[in-house]
């Protein structure tokens, strides 16, 4: 359906928003038999270069329970400067500064172009943003080398005006007062013992003693409420100094005996970090950067033990209930990543080492916040500094993507209600008339996300409440508003407004046409996220028998076919590649956790939970293309018959860029044909994939591993592993000629997948 | 001006490490990138993997060279980046920057800043210092040693804009060279922006004070 295609991209380019549905079904009962759920996947800071904002304000529906912003869907009397509210139908007057307006005289938020439009606050004082470095001194003297370069270099990334703070840590923590002159001083806590906010506070000496002498007077606050602490300083004061102070950096001096880990204080001194913002900026966008080179060995949040011969815990000892430090450890970091995302500010891990650092323990700390993950083999990598580098990418207005204490409030037209959401952001707790069951983060029209950039996105789901037999509403359209009040890295407030309306249908009537404007991508990322939602929670198995019974379901509602005739089971063009999605869905390590440690998979689920669609997609089903000399590029089933001897193929997993040259190419590339002049096609067949590579990898965050592999080589096993097994060891000979690569393997193959799909969807006995 | 290319990553700590791009080449890549490769191929809803209808070789090799170039040659598909791999140090017809016409100019910026806080102008001296050993002392490449004479050039133009993203630019693609010195080079350049708006809006102030004093002979001033 060209149509719906270009409707769906047109609004995703537009408004950031993708629904599973954009023909939604008129009844609750219609809308749970339909499988997949109403819900949309939401970007709340999508880029559009094209869209100056206003320098005014919003004008919002006097009604106290709805507070909707003036859009283009209300309806407006422009003689008696009166606009109706689409969402509670009240009438509400126009403010003085409107007094001019007419029908050829519109403001910006009632044109239906502007669907999306951004509103900067001007009132407020700006405070600037804040960043706490919390670094690991444990690590190896390269490594450490490595890192302290690239905290040197991000001083020269920051704005001038941005705070900056230094904490170290090994077996102490240290707290740095940054001070422009005379000799450097620290606080220094041991590291085994945690400290209530309020202790931190003291300690440090941010808390005011009481004045007994000056009773008559209340406590002046000395500063101004944005000036520095003796803690963070601006980068335009102290850049000298702090570099200075990183260069000076010595490992953890404790020494670290045969057959030891070191002791590494890591919840301890996040606890610091957050208790010192805590006291002197609350409630003002700050990020929390904790770089780390291995697990946390001591104090509250420990991961394991410091002897070596007790390995840190694998999925297996999770299973088995023999993961001794697990629960604890992660209360606190919870603990840690609830009272930073209520302080407004997020924490970011960038964890470097060759075993597991506890990004299992911590990932909430990323998750809830906003903050990033970034895992890596060292600091000392490309993959680390050139991501850390990419963090202060700027926009093509010079400002910073990164954005900071957004809420998001989401209204919705009397029909539908809110049941959740899922990605990085935490409840507000706010109950309201369009707020039902709990899904996902639920139980509220509200949520926070501390730390974002222009792909973040969530993923939110509706309930559809009209009951059945209830006319469809008049005027046959559903409406949903996404309001964004978030800090700009240019320190502006602003507030982003996104309303959008679909029409209602009856699904009896009128199911074609919600077949057709079914959106099998978008449907596809958000059965996802609610599958790896689940699996945080539930056993592997069971999610994968929850998802196997979902799509079985829809398959049974919207195939076409004869009843108990599988060969006659037929999906529209609309359906047609959400089999697929969810076949690679469960051969992902999203949902597999076989054959990745715990902190791996808590790295791939935390990047699942956050990215847009197009790059959710990729992660789920990985793309596939292929270079030869029999045409120009082009995409190619992600299938074993797609390994050919005369052909390149570029896979990009998201999180790795794989190259992979088959047999003959491999062959004429070791003869060295293309360092002969007569052979210049094959140097730029060969050239080809390396330049689309290198565009993708010049802009994803984080960067991906590059693989450059071949016919043979061990590793064209990240190939193997995800194209689907059609060829095995067990069918080789079946197909008769031999085409492709076989996979050895005992996975099952999507044509065996779908057989078994198949024969459920038409059985009457499902 | 800033140099475009790609290193190989870090094979020894991480094997499937990426390339690194330099700065000039992460810059360019500002503002939303068309995503070229997101198209999928449907799988057949009969269930048999489609045979693709390319050659497959039949058996061990040698096969024969690959189709020489005398065919039309297909241009790579994409316009992407440079090819990996370009030289940035090749520049024989150009001399080398010459220490002297680097370090004369940052002094003569560090003397006027002398109105500022003597700490910070000692630091800043002692780095200055720091970079002159390492120059002479043949610790600095080619390229740092370049983009420092542009850094210098473009200080001395008032293009502060200019001179600040090539700072950026070296502390980016040569942090272990330059990290000791160049946040002294950085404040340098701040500094002299700070100092030379303040000279423009006092002789703004003072231009407009001395239009205010020209008022027509016998017209009284509204007090």
């Amino acid at each position: 359906m060209a149509t719906y295609l270009e409707f769906i991209q047109q609004n995703e380019e537009r408004d950031g928003v993708r629904f599973s549905w954009n023909v939604w079904p008129s009844s609750r009962l219609e809308a749970t038999r339909m499988v997949v759920p109403l819900a949309c996947l939401l970007t709340p800071l999508k880029e559009r270069p094209d869209l100056p904002p206003v320098q005014y304000e919003p004008v919002l529906c006097s009604r106290p329970t709805c507070k909707a912003v003036l859009n283009p869907l209300c309806q407006v009397d422009y003689r008696a400067k009166l606009w109706a509210c689409n969402f509670c139908f009240q009438r509400n007057q126009f403010p003085p500064a409107y007094g001019g307006i007419s029908e050829v005289n519109q403001p910006a938020e009632l044109m239906p172009q502007f669907s999306t439009i951004e509103y900067v606050i001007q009132r407020g004082a700006q405070s600037p943003l804040i960043f706490l470095y919390v670094v690991d001194t444990c690590l190896e003297e390269d490594d450490l080398q490595a890192l302290k370069e690239s905290l040197q270099m991000s001083l020269s990334l920051l704005p001038p005006d941005a705070l900056v703070g230094l904490i170290t840590f090994g077996r102490m923590v240290q707290v740095h007062e940054l001070s422009c002159e005379g000799i450097s001083k620290s606080y220094v806590f041991r590291g085994t013992k945690d400290l209530t906010a309020k202790q931190i506070q003291d300690m440090l000496g941010l808390t005011k003693p009481a004045m007994p002498m000056q009773q008559a007077r209340p406590a002046q606050p000395q500063e101004h409420p944005f000036a520095s602490s003796r803690f963070l300083q601006p980068v335009h004061k102290i850049d000298m100094n702090l570099t200075d102070l990183l260069g000076e950096l010595q490992r953890d001096p404790w020494p670290v005996t045969q057959g030891k880990r070191p002791l590494r204080s890591t919840g301890v001194a996040l606890s610091i970090a957050v208790g010192l913002l805590e006291g002197t900026f609350p409630n003002t966008g700050a990020r929390i950067m904790l770089f780390t080179g291995g697990p946390p060995t001591q104090g509250p949040g420990m991961v394991v033990g410091d002897e070596l011969k007790i390995p840190i815990r694998s999925w297996h000892d999770i299973e088995k209930d023999n993961a001794r430090f697990m629960k604890k450890a992660t209360k606190h970091y919870e603990m840690l990543a609830n009272r930073t995302a209520a302080n407004g500010h997020c924490i970011d891990i960038y964890a470097c080492a060759l075993d597991q650092t506890g990004l299992l323990e911590m990932k909430c700390c990323a998750n809830l916040t906003g903050g990033y993950m970034v895992m890596g083999d060292s600091f000392n990598t490309s993959l680390f500094k050139q991501t850390f580098q990419r963090i202060f990418t700027k926009d093509f207005n010079g400002d910073f993507r990164m954005a900071f204490g957004a809420t998001l409030d989401v209204k919705t037209s009397r029909e539908l209600k809110i049941a959740g959401a899922i990605g990085p952001c935490v409840s507000l707790n706010v109950k309201g008339p369009c707020v039902s069951e709990n899904l996902g983060v639920g139980g509220t029209s509200q949520w926070k996300i501390c730390g974002l950039d222009p792909t973040s996105t969530l993923g939110i789901y509706f309930e559809v409440v009209n009951q059945h037999n209830t006319p469809i509403p008049q005027g046959g359209r559903g409406a949903i508003q996404f309001v964004t009040h978030y800090q700009h890295s240019s320190t502006q407030r602003r507030i982003r407004v996104t309303t959008i309306a679909r029409n209602w249908a009856d699904v009896q009537s009128q199911l074609r046409h919600i077949e057709a404007a079914f959106d099998q991508e978008a449907a596809a990322v958000l059965m996802a996220r609610l599958g790896v939602f689940r699996a945080e929670s539930e056993e592997g198995p069971d999610v994968l028998r929850w998802l196997d019974r979902q799509l079985i379901r829809l398959c049974q509602k919207f195939g076409q076919y004869n009843k108990e005739d599988p060969t006659s089971f037929r999906l529209s063009d609309s359906f047609s590649l959400y089999p697929q999605f969810m076949f690679h869905l469960r051969r992902s390590p999203f949902l597999q956790v076989f054959n990745n440690s715990p902190d791996e998979s808590s790295y791939y689920r935390h990047h699942f939970a956050r990215q847009d669609l197009t790059q959710s997609l990729i992660m789920i089903q990985p793309i596939l293309y292929s270079y030869s000399f029999h045409g120009p590029p082009e995409p190619v089933l992600l299938d074993s018959s797609s390994i050919l001897a005369d052909r390149i193929l570029l896979m990009d997993t998201f999180f790795q860029i794989v190259i992979y040259l088959g047999e003959t190419i491999a062959q004429w590339r070791k003869a060295g044909y293309q360092d002969m002049p007569e052979y210049e096609n094959f140097k730029h067949l060969l050239q080809a994939p390396l330049d689309d590579a290198q565009e993708i990898l010049q802009a994803r965050f984080p960067m991906p591993r590059y693989i450059n592999t071949e016919h043979g080589g061990s590793q064209a096993r990240f190939l193997l592993s995800k194209v689907n097994p059609s060829q095995t060891h067990n069918n080789l000979y079946a197909w008769g000629q031999e085409t492709g690569a076989p996979i050895l393997t005992d996975d099952v193959s999507l044509q065996v997948f779908m057989d078994h799909l198949k024969k459920l969807a038409v059985s009457s006995a499902c | 001006m800033a140099e475009l290319y790609v290193k190989p990553g870090n094979k020894e700590r991480g094997w499937n490490d990426p390339p690194q791009f330099s700065y000039g080449l992460q810059t360019q890549a500002g503002g939303p990138r068309r995503s070229l490769l997101t198209k999928r191929v449907a799988a057949p809803q009969d269930g048999s993997p489609r045979v693709p209808a390319s050659e497959t070789s039949p058996g061990p090799p040698p096969m024969g060279p690959p189709p020489p170039s005398s065919k039309a040659p297909r241009s790579p598909p994409v316009g992407s980046g440079p090819a990996s791999g370009v030289e940035p140090t090749s520049f024989p017809v150009e001399s080398e920057a010459v220490m002297e016409d680097v370090l004369r100019p940052l002094e003569q910026a560090l003397e006027d800043c002398r109105g500022h806080t003597r700490q910070v102008c000692d630091d800043i001296s002692r780095r200055l210092a720091l970079l002159q050993e390492q120059w002479a002392g043949g610790k600095l490449s080619i390229p740092v040693k370049k983009r420092m004479a542009l850094l210098v050039q473009e200080l001395s133009s008032h293009r502060w804009d200019a001179a600040d993203d090539i700072h950026r630019s070296l502390m980016v693609d040569h942090v272990t060279e330059v990290s000791q010195w160049m946040v002294g080079v950085k404040r340098l350049i701040a500094e002299k922006r700070s100092l030379f708006s303040e000279e423009a809006a006092n002789e703004e102030k003072s231009a407009a004070t001395a239009e205010k004093n020209h008022t027509i002979p016998g017209f009284q001033q509204a007090s």
